[in-house]
């Protein structure tokens, strides 16, 4: 074409994802690709299975892409699960990127969500199928990366999952803030998780945790378990469980919150504890470091992949271990200051000015450069 | 290196790595001592998963072996440090010294309790672990139950086997009950005669439509229904498109029920079609999917006469089928050592 011929839209690189939800971190972190990209200048949009009411102005239901199709589009999976959105993309021919999240393990629902079990099941059947369509792996972390090699991709390259980790510096929720200010003015240290309530995050060992740290330390301590459900055997259980270790005034379920509320939170954290079973990357560990948290978490998956050395990371879960490594990040100035110091000097590796170029680079490799 | 002074406001800033690797060594220390002490006794802290794994689904429903032997291994081991706490001042100096004085003993004793826990979990997983290697093997060698074999042409009101079962049952003591009922077509033609009669069907969506017309439709298998059914509780069981595809097995469980459900001198009504229009080009594709495939009329005979039956068969119009009428001898024979 002539440099004087008729201008054509731009190449489109396009997301899909099995569920957009306003507050997981895939969903964050595809809403932020879709601004990095279009900054870029290609033309994207989202497309997903399911779409959360807040965000149904956001993306479309990903059997409409035909009527958006054009050539030359490029398309980028968010893999989190298995979903139709697989087979859907593995019958199509637009040149596809695989963005690897890694999936929960069907073991962690046994017994507790045979749907989910099943489903989580299906995962790697999908991330398989997609293997020989994909020209490219992307994957948040190492251990991730491992995964896709596992499953035949050939190529593949590892960058962090985009994290607007400024959400925890916001201004704090008023009413929230305040509450937790009042609570800790009668004294007790206040410990944070941030997840889903699933069986892998593990909830219940926090809860155990939290028994033997009030046992042996600190009586008058708090748990705050952020997030949102997709196990209501599990929740349930947790709430049992939680009532009949006398906890119940101790540990607050807070259900999904607002960034301000989470804000709160952080703010108000002395520590921030993580026993989950499986992570793939952890976005809420960096938002700790980013809050100025120390953090203490089982090393599993990719934890010590993207903490470094700015946590206290613990080889098992038991409650007296856990109590005691909790005891000694908020009673050690010296152990909190290194831990802070380190997070500090690790946090600007996942900043969006860090992260973006890298992915900008990665999709081009695949759809050639914005115009 | 001593953690008080690197503890200290705008001290010299320690080694990072070394300092979390001590920080790490003394967190083990503390907690081997907290045990040692009583403070949190391991048996506790395994108590607490046996705690929370009692609301787990799993556990509160029975669960799997698995996870039940999980909650075996965790019991298994008995701690002889008994804790020590008290509420009385010197209570727990006292408790503790009794303790130092009887660990050499209750050590013994509990050591023993746990070898015995020990060697008992050990034995349940290799029971686990041979049941789990006979349910695969079953499994592959599982045979899928028979489904409803039904012909439009046969399995109508104005078939030619219908008048004559009606005429058999319908001035029977007792309840009738018609299997594969359908949308109750035949279970209507009995009650207009006089029985006393209901239907089964597994196919709940014909079972649904039935219900505007007949009141006493079920959506079950029949097998489960006649294992709820009191001893000879019923007066005529009348079959069609029942036991045309059965395998053996399953055949035979179904006469075994039938022998403890019907009454003495009750009626058994069989109808089924013949080998040969089962296997025409036109049969249901149920017929394709049957473990087996239909007996001769007289070996059906055969077979209910040696169970203590007075049979009588009468075939169909063609060959496509055929109805074989029992009645059951009023003291009943012994049970046949055939092992059909």
């Amino acid at each position: 074409m002539s440099a004087a011929g008729p201008s054509r839209p731009p190449v489109a690189v396009h997301q899909f994802i099995p569920t957009l939800n306003p507050r997981d971190a895939t969903g964050s972190h595809t809403l932020l690709l879709r601004d990095i990209l279009r900054g870029a200048g290609w033309r994207s949009e989202i497309f997903a299975e399911a779409i959360h009411d807040d965000l149904a102005t956001e993306a479309y239901k990903h059997w409409t892409y035909p009527e958006h199709a054009a050539a030359g589009d490029v398309v980028i999976y968010q893999f989190s699960t298995s979903s139709v959105v697989a087979s859907f993309l593995a019958d199509r021919s637009e040149p596809l990127i695989v963005d690897f999240h890694n999936f929960t393990a069907p073991e962690h629902f046994r017994g507790w969500e045979p749907h989910s079990e099943e489903r989580a099941a299906r995962a790697y059947d999908d991330l398989v199928l997609l293997a020989r369509r994909a020209e490219l792996g992307l994957a948040d972390s190492r251990f991730n990366e491992r995964d896709l090699r596992r499953a035949g991709y050939r190529r593949t390259t590892v960058i962090p999952v985009l994290v607007d980790y400024r959400r925890v510096g916001a201004p704090p929720d008023r009413r929230v803030a305040a509450e937790l200010a009042a609570a800790k003015a009668k004294g007790g240290a206040d410990l944070l998780f941030v997840g889903r309530i699933v069986p892998s995050k593990a909830q219940h060992q926090l809860v155990q945790a939290l028994w033997a740290y009030r046992r042996l330390y600190d009586p008058a301590a708090r748990l705050h378990l952020v997030g949102g459900s997709s196990s209501f055997a599990y929740l349930k259980a947790l709430r049992e469980f939680t009532a009949e270790l006398g906890l119940v005034d101790a540990v607050r379920i807070t259900g999904d919150v607002s960034d301000a509320a989470l804000a709160a939170y952080f703010g108000a954290a002395d520590a921030y504890l993580s026993l989950s079973a499986h992570e793939g990357f952890g976005v809420p560990l960096v938002e700790a470091m980013a809050a100025g948290v120390p953090v203490v978490a089982r090393r599993v998956g990719a934890v010590a992949e993207t903490v470094g050395d700015a946590a206290l990371l613990l080889a098992g879960t038991d409650p007296s271990y856990v109590a005691a490594a909790l005891h000694r990040v908020v009673s050690d100035a010296t152990l909190r200051r290194l831990l802070l110091e380190a997070g500090r000097r690790r946090l600007p590796a996942f900043g969006l000015d860090a992260v973006a170029p890298q992915l900008v680079a990665a999709v081009a490799s695949v759809a050639g450069a914005p115009q | 290196m001593d953690k008080t002074q690197a503890a200290r406001p705008g001290g010299p800033s320690p080694d990072p790595q070394a300092y979390v690797a001590q920080v790490m060594a003394e967190i083990e220390d503390e907690v081997r001592l907290r045990r040692s002490s009583g403070d949190l006794p391991p048996k506790l802290e395994r108590e607490l998963d046996e705690l929370f794994l009692a609301h787990s689904p799993v556990a509160g429903r029975g669960g799997d072996l698995t996870e039940a032997l999980r909650m075996v291994d965790a019991a298994t081991f008995v701690d002889p440090v008994v804790p020590v706490d008290s509420q009385r001042a010197a209570g727990a100096v006292v408790k503790k010294g009794m303790r130092t004085v009887l660990l050499w003993y209750v050590g013994w004793i509990t050591h023993q309790i746990s070898q015995f826990a020990s060697a008992v979990s050990r034995a349940l997983h290799i029971v686990e672990g041979r049941l789990k290697e006979l349910e695969r093997k079953v499994e592959v060698q599982r045979v899928p139950g028979a489904g409803v074999v039904e012909i439009p042409a046969v399995h109508r009101a104005d078939a030619w086997w219908v008048a004559p079962t009606v005429a058999a049952v319908a001035s029977v003591p007792g309840r009738i009950v018609h299997a594969a009922s359908g949308d109750g077509w035949l279970v209507r033609l009995i009650i207009s005669a006089g029985g006393d009669a209901y239907g089964v069907d597994p196919r709940t969506n014909l079972v649904e439509e039935g219900v505007l017309t007949v009141s006493d439709l079920r959506g079950e298998d029949l097998v489960d229904h006649l294992r709820a059914v009191a001893p000879a509780g019923l007066g005529a069981i009348v079959l069609s498109g029942v036991v045309d595809g059965m395998a053996g097995g399953e055949r035979a469980q179904l006469l075994h029920l039938i022998g403890a459900t019907l009454a003495p001198g009750g009626v058994l009504v069989l109808h089924s079609l013949s080998r040969a229009a089962f296997d025409k080009e036109d049969a249901p594709f149920e017929a394709d999917l049957a473990p087996g495939r239909p007996l001769r009329a007289t070996t059906w005979q055969r077979l209910l006469d040696e169970s203590g039956y007075d049979a009588t068969v009468a075939d169909g119009p063609g060959g496509a089928d055929y109805l074989v009428t029992a009645v059951r001898a009023t003291v009943p024979l012994p049970e046949p050592t055939s092992g059909r």
